[in-house]
């Protein structure tokens, strides 16, 4: 189940030739916007005024200290608008008694619901439709009374199985939305009785790998299989092989250790794959090969690496770096798909008449430095991860990127490893490679800051997609939001507030790389907006980039009503640190009262890793801006990086009270955790921030390094196929 | 500005104060080796800055080791050590990949991965 049909929803969602209101999502979402929500208390839209602060709609600040993350569902943020009686029944949701919900869920009459309520259960008949979107529509009300959702006897609706899967992913991550202050067993009691209703298996659809997925790989096996023996049978190339190997003592040393320590056994399960993936390669590049002899002879090295079962050799870092390569280095860094296969193989080809023996040596030279237990880990968890999709492999397989086959090459080729005369014979062509490989990267790294859009969406369409984004935004449905504005920004391109939006989505959705993309589109529609000038200076200033970074935020300044007349125009070529922030400093001594500046330079601070400073300048903003919760984390993520996570962990407490679906924040309890040393702790919040938004990579990243040191090794299976549910259960919050 | 552009440097700084908590001594403990790490701003080896992260005293300097041979010398770009210490490339890929160079013992470099950097938060 490719992650990114949980959140724009399956190729089978789009009714086709309709519009969003009659297809079943969004008739859900529609539903969402229709209804009057709670959730409205949760924030405003920062809005791109210069100060907006003062909208304080909320009254009554909560006590931080007793709503620590997990514990705020006792303490239900609503309480004025229920009767006791309703509590009583909400509790036990959160009691954890599942239970007690459960039996509520299964009777009709839902016990705890005090007569004089609305009915929320809608009249079921009519279309198809129309019934699944007033049932979808009592679904999302339930959450408004927090009420357990009943299931109920619908008539039959005809989903196709695409239908289920779309709105079974949909709505276990919107029910995490819109259920951000409740327990997870009530989530999941609310998502199964609706799943049930429309006769949805939560469990068994499309998590677990098709039956089949292999068919093809099966098939190119099969016919490698078949293959004739050629001239240099397997064995003969195996003996080249030791033989090389046998007069270097390191390798033969590191081979023995590996045996040591895992027996050859350890490697028969991967080998298996390794088999595959090599028959499929040497297929792949076949078919783009018109000589055929470098297909056979590409097939022949595949095939014979398959067919050794010399442990010694199956151990060879020679085999580990061969498979690697054959699985085009499964990288997951740019998405750019480039025109491998054929030259691959031709350079396969090159090295393979160039004579294996280069090979052996150019391997054996090579220092040993990783540690060999980890090996297997990484193949198995690069299986997993890139498994689930049919056809995934071959996907894989024409991104290759062949740069970093040629960079290692020419390196090698440069430290002249291979000091012989062959080496010299494709040196001169792998030059050629190398620069032209070198053009390509370049080209890709300024393809870096495009925005990616989400394939399928149901709100392209729409009447006004800005209005129902802000509306979700508003409602805290990031996500959905996301997805809303996706539609707008299609729809006008150079509408600066959609992108804006966007960006601030992004980034509440702990999403970087987008939110610089957006932002940047803002920044091209609307080249003085404050706002956008200053989350580009943030963004930059989290990923690390401090020239970027500086430049923004002195343009801030420049395109200031007020404080643009003390900014010397002629900085903006060279910014040095020193300038920007005395000129900051002389703003802020201006309008003292201004948070805005206050805020811009706690970022300035943080670019400079002047923490202490930074803090200072967050809480001066903070007393001007209390209800502010990104200017929260702010401060937040700067004690975090000044070492002093207990604080750090109020403040993003301070955040997610003001806003319990700011998935950012989620991610940085897990980080201050994790800092910490508090390895099972930073996994619950990192996985809370993950059912949120699956497409948070940093997330992933980070709960995988926390997994393995909270030596849950028996979890990363359910991290690398990204498997929320299992991990869901395993770590509550 | 701060005395690096480098984005590595902003992780090494943290590095130094981590040190001073109860996980930072752990890891001490763990681990007690020296690494020296040789980054580079675009291009391997050239224009080289150099740091060493002293898992034994629990310091973060500037400059080539001077208590005698680190355990273990890695060079990287900046970008690639960025990119390990933060759990987006995998130390053993990134060698492959002839990303990550290293000096010195086999045993030690096995200790060098993301886990013993702290995780910079995200405003």
């Amino acid at each position: 189940m490719a992650m990114r049909d949980l959140v724009t929803g399956g190729a089978a969602c789009a009714v086709p030739g309709s519009s969003s209101s009659s297809n079943p999502l969004g008739a859900l979402a529609n539903a969402l916007i229709g209804s009057s929500s709670q959730k409205e208390r949760l924030q405003e839209i920062p809005t791109s005024s210069l100060n907006p602060s003062g909208n304080n709609l909320y009254p009554g600040v909560v006590d931080p200290m007793s709503a620590l993350p997990g514990s705020e569902l006792e303490h239900p943020l609503h309480q004025q608008n229920k009767g006791s009686e309703f509590l009583n029944g909400f509790h036990a949701a959160n009691d954890n008694r599942l239970g007690e919900v459960w039996d509520g869920i299964q009777n009709p009459q839902v016990p705890h619901f005090p007569p004089g309520q609305p009915q929320l259960q809608p009249e079921l008949n009519g279309p198809p439709q129309r019934v699944l979107s007033s049932f979808l529509h009592s679904f999302v009300n339930s959450s408004h009374g927090g009420v357990p959702f009943g299931p109920t006897q619908l008539p039959v609706l005809g989903l196709s199985e695409g239908d289920k899967r779309c709105i079974r992913d949909r709505s276990s991550i919107m029910a995490r939305h819109i259920f951000a202050d409740r327990s997870e067993d009530f989530i999941n009691g609310q998502v199964n009785a609706l799943l049930s209703s429309l006769e949805i298996d939560n469990q068994g659809m499309a998590r677990g790998p098709m039956p089949g997925r292999y068919p093809e790989l099966e098939q190119y096996w099969g016919e490698s299989q078949a293959m004739p023996p050629r001239p240099h049978g397997p064995d003969g190339w195996a003996d080249e092989f030791s033989q090389q190997r046998l007069g270097q003592a390191d390798p033969n040393a590191w081979a023995l250790s590996f045996e040591r320590q895992h027996g050859a056994g350890g490697w028969a399960s991967e080998f298996e794959h390794e088999q595959r993936q090599m028959t499929s390669v040497d297929r792949m590049a076949g078919t783009n090969i018109p000589s055929l002899a470098a297909m056979e002879q590409t097939r022949m090295l595949a095939h014979t690496l398959a067919q050794n079962n010399n442990p010694k050799f199956q151990n060879s870092k020679f085999l580990q770096f061969v498979s690697k390569m054959s699985r085009g280095e499964l990288t997951i860094e740019d998405n750019q798909v480039k025109p491998a296969s054929g030259d691959w193989a031709n350079e396969f080809q090159q090295q393979y008449n160039a004579g294996p023996s280069n090979w052996a040596d150019q391997f054996a030279h090579e220092q040993v430095s990783t540690a060999p237990d980890r090996w297997a880990d990484d193949f198995a968890n690069e299986r997993v991860h890139h498994g689930p999709v049919d056809e995934q492999w071959v996907n894989e397989f024409s991104k290759l990127e062949v740069n970093d086959w040629a960079d290692e090459f020419g390196r090698q080729v440069g430290e002249g490893i291979l000091g012989d005369d062959t080496a010299d014979n494709w040196a001169s062509a792998y030059d050629e490679y190398v620069n032209e490989q070198t053009v390509l990267k370049q080209k890709s790294d300024s393809s870096r800051g495009v925005y990616v859009f989400s394939d399928l969406n149901p709100y392209v369409g729409h009447p006004e997609p800005l209005k129902e984004g802000q509306e979700l935004f508003r409602k805290g449905l990031l996500s959905e939001a996301v997805l809303a504005l996706e539609a707008e920004v299609l729809k006008n391109p150079d509408n600066a507030e959609g992108w804006r939006l966007l960006g601030v989505a992004h980034a509440e959705n702990d999403d970087d790389q987008q939110a610089i993309a957006s932002m940047m589109r803002a920044h091209e529609a609307d080249p003085t907006n404050l706002e956008v000038l200053l989350a580009l200076g943030v963004s930059h200033t989290n990923e690390l980039e401090q020239q970027a970074a500086l430049k923004y935020l002195y343009s801030w300044l420049r395109n200031h009503p007020v404080y643009g007349k003390i900014a010397p125009p002629e900085l903006s070529d060279s910014l040095y640190y020193a300038d920007v922030a005395r000129t900051f400093n002389e703003a802020a001594q201006m309008s003292p009262e201004d948070a805005d500046v206050h805020i811009v330079l706690g970022v300035l601070y943080n670019l400079s890793r002047e923490y202490d400073r930074a803090i200072e300048s967050f809480q001066t903003a903070l007393k001007l801006k209390p209800r502010d919760y990104s200017l929260w984390n702010k401060l937040g993520a700067t004690q975090a990086n000044s070492v002093q996570s207990a604080d750090a962990i109020y403040a993003y407490q301070h955040a997610l009270d003001l806003k319990p679906n700011y998935v950012r924040a989620w991610a940085n309890m897990g980080i201050s955790y994790a800092n910490q040393g508090m390895y099972e702790d930073s996994i619950r919040y990192y996985v809370r921030a993950l059912a949120m938004n699956p497409k948070a990579d940093n997330a992933w990243q980070y709960l995988r390094i926390s997994l393995s040191c909270a030596s849950r090794e028996d979890m990363m299976a359910a991290c690398d196929s990204r498997n929320l549910d299992v991990l869901q259960k395993e770590f509550p919050l | 500005m701060a005395s690096s552009d480098l984005k590595s440097a902003a992780l090494l700084d943290q590095m130094k104060t981590h040190f001073s908590t109860d996980a930072g001594k752990a890891l001490i403990k763990k681990i007690g080796l020296v690494y020296q790490i040789n980054l580079a701003p675009k291009k391997m080896g050239f224009n080289e800055e150099i740091y060493v992260v002293d898992l034994k005293k629990g310091e973060v300097t500037k400059g080539p080791y001077e208590g005698g041979k680190p355990d273990a010398t890695f060079s990287f770009t900046d970008e690639d050590f960025y990119k390990i210490a933060t759990g987006k490339m995998n130390p053993q890929i990134a060698f492959m990949r002839g990303k990550m160079k290293v000096k010195g013992s086999l045993s030690a470099a096995q200790k060098f991965t993301p886990d013993i950097f702290p995780k910079p938060s995200k405003m």
